[in-house]
């Protein structure tokens, strides 16, 4: 409980300097300098600047707000899909909760890298980088839903089982009234689900990143920062190419704590 | 007569699910924003009506019974159609590379479970968890596969099958940890122990058959795993596999490699489930 706090602590310390960063007067995530690129921490550019001079502490803080907002939105539009499919699935007719579980079979089917990949490469030419965020964000979200769905299919059903919801039928509760009662006590169950999603979202857009085909430029991401180790011209100029990914591994680390915890 | 029925369901339900996710892919691909655009519309060459020409084109041959219809008929003839950046056979481009995406997901699993079976039998024989074995496992579980993949890469040390393995044996490590754990707290092995009986009879003799179903289940759960880490693995090490061609197909929208792709890996998926969905059946089978 103590180090669940402290992540949560140490995250939200995290966030918020990210955002006084961002906000701080002059600070642009796509501004270039080009009279100091591939530049080592400065007093004008304390982390340094990448391939096109652009101030890499201001666009790492853009990125980890970027990723935590969207990995959050998803997770949350995730775990709402779930729980719609997993109750429907427990409490509804027995035939909707074969389809609902068939369903969730046929997206767990295929590995997530693949279909993102096929997502993503049907993406207009013309898609602009914010709108190449929300899609990644939102594709994420609508392929992250099954495994959810049946943690909390499983969590219903045992639900409906239980001694006081037999109870409850028996006292003549209206199957809506049975999933109005039924629902708040499946938030053990989702809670977790929404934290755990949230890191697993945040490594799947840094490796779609990583790979060329996530938020696209000059909107800073983890996966577009990754892809600035493969220069490596620029690795031998200065050490604080690093830099991103020790904040993402450390971000990452302290949203699975939380979600250990949870 | 009880298994024959068990497999025939299990064969139909397998069926069923790899139909639905050539269908779900292919509505997919259609339905996307931007199926319909061609990178030759960026190439200042062409002109304005010779564009207008490739937009009725891309149309006229863009409806979801045609493409559903020209994905099931490469398939039904065995070459999964024709690819549209290299215009030869899907398969042609396919079958040579399965072998390479085989050999390297083979061998990382091998490597994982060795170095996770190997770590948590010391982890949970140990009275406490001991951070010498979480704390690796933790930050390995914290690093995006391509970030690994890029390090190693830099550093110049690992290759594809060490970063594959490292990534499943983290993730390998933390169920078994839990499973040997949960086992090594039995009565009847806590009483053994007392009694004197040696730790390796014990792990061979008790632990390792009371924890089976657990392994199946890990076993399927790691070639999922696997298969999810090949794309980012094998194109930061340029290795020839389903992975990078996969990826390659993605950056060009050559969608027939790219969805037969997927149906082999939806494929691959099922019938890794097979080992944890009913292995006393086919045991006894």
């Amino acid at each position: 409980m103590r180090s669940k706090f402290a992540a949560n602590c140490l995250l939200a310390a995290l966030a918020l300097a990210a955002i006084i960063v961002v906000a701080m007067p002059g600070a642009s995530y796509s501004h270039q300098d080009r009279e100091s690129t591939f530049a080592s921490a400065s007093k004008a550019h304390p982390a340094g600047t990448d391939a096109l001079g652009r101030d890499r502490l201001v666009r790492v803080s853009a990125a980890l707000l970027l990723s935590l907002t969207g990995a959050a939105a998803a997770s949350a539009l995730t775990t709402a899909a779930a729980a719609g499919v997993g109750v429907v699935a427990a409490f509804g007719p027995e035939s909707i909760g074969w389809i609902a579980i068939l369903t969730c079979d046929v997206f767990l089917a295929p590995p997530w890298m693949f279909l993102l990949m096929i997502v993503r490469s049907a993406l207009p030419l013309s898609a602009s980088p914010m709108s190449s965020a929300v899609v990644t964000f939102v594709v994420l979200a609508a392929l992250g839903w099954p495994a959810c769905a049946r943690a909390v299919h499983k969590g219903a059903l045992n639900l409906k089982t239980s001694d006081w919801m037999l109870h409850a039928q028996a006292a003549g509760l209206r199957p809506t009234q049975l999933v109005r009662t039924a629902v708040p006590n499946l938030l053990p169950v989702l809670l977790p689900q929404f934290l755990i999603s949230i890191p697993a979202f945040v490594i799947a857009e840094a490796n779609l990143g990583a790979i060329g085909l996530g938020i696209g430029e000059p909107l800073p991401s983890w996966g577009g920062m990754l892809l600035e180790l493969d220069n490596s011209a620029m690795l031998f100029e200065t050490r604080w190419v690093y830099f991103p990914i020790a904040l993402l591994i450390i971000v990452l680390l302290l949203l699975e704590a939380v979600a250990m915890e949870a | 007569m009880k298994v024959a029925g068990d497999v025939v369901r299990w064969l139909a339900r397998t069926l069923a699910i790899v139909l639905l996710v050539i269908v779900g892919s292919t509505v997919l691909v259609r339905f996307a924003p931007g199926y319909l655009s061609d990178a030759r519309e960026m190439d200042s060459r062409y002109g304005d009506a010779v564009r207008a020409e490739l937009s009725v084109e891309a149309a006229r041959s863009g409806t979801l019974t045609h493409l559903l219809s020209a994905e099931l008929q490469g398939w039904m003839r065995g070459d999964g159609g024709v690819s549209r950046e290299y215009g030869v056979p899907v398969s042609e481009l396919i079958v040579p590379r399965l072998a390479v995406t085989g050999e390297l997901t083979l061998r990382a699993i091998v490597m994982a479970w060795s170095l996770a079976l190997l770590a948590s039998l010391f982890s949970s024989a140990a009275r406490r968890p001991s951070l010498l074995w979480q704390a690796p496992a933790a930050l390995l579980l914290a690093v995006p596969t391509a970030a690994l993949a890029t390090l190693c890469l830099l550093a110049g040390k690992g290759g594809p099958v060490l970063v594959m393995a490292l990534l499943l044996s983290a993730r390998d490590f933390k169920f078994l940890h839990y499973a040997l754990r949960k086992a090594w707290s039995d009565p009847h092995l806590l009483q053994a122990r007392a009694q004197g009986v040696k730790a390796h009879r014990l792990v061979l003799g008790f632990i390792l058959p009371s924890i089976r179903p657990q392994l199946s289940a890990l076993a399927s759960l790691s070639i999922v795993t696997a298969l999810s880490a090949l794309v980012p693995v094998e194109v930061i090490f340029n290795v020839p596999g389903l992975g990078q061609l996969a990826w390659n197909a993605a950056l060009n929208r050559d969608l027939p490699v790219l969805l037969s792709a997927t149906i082999i890996m939806a494929l691959a998926v099922t019938l890794a489930g097979l080992a944890s969905d009913h292995p006393g059946e086919w045991r006894s089978a």
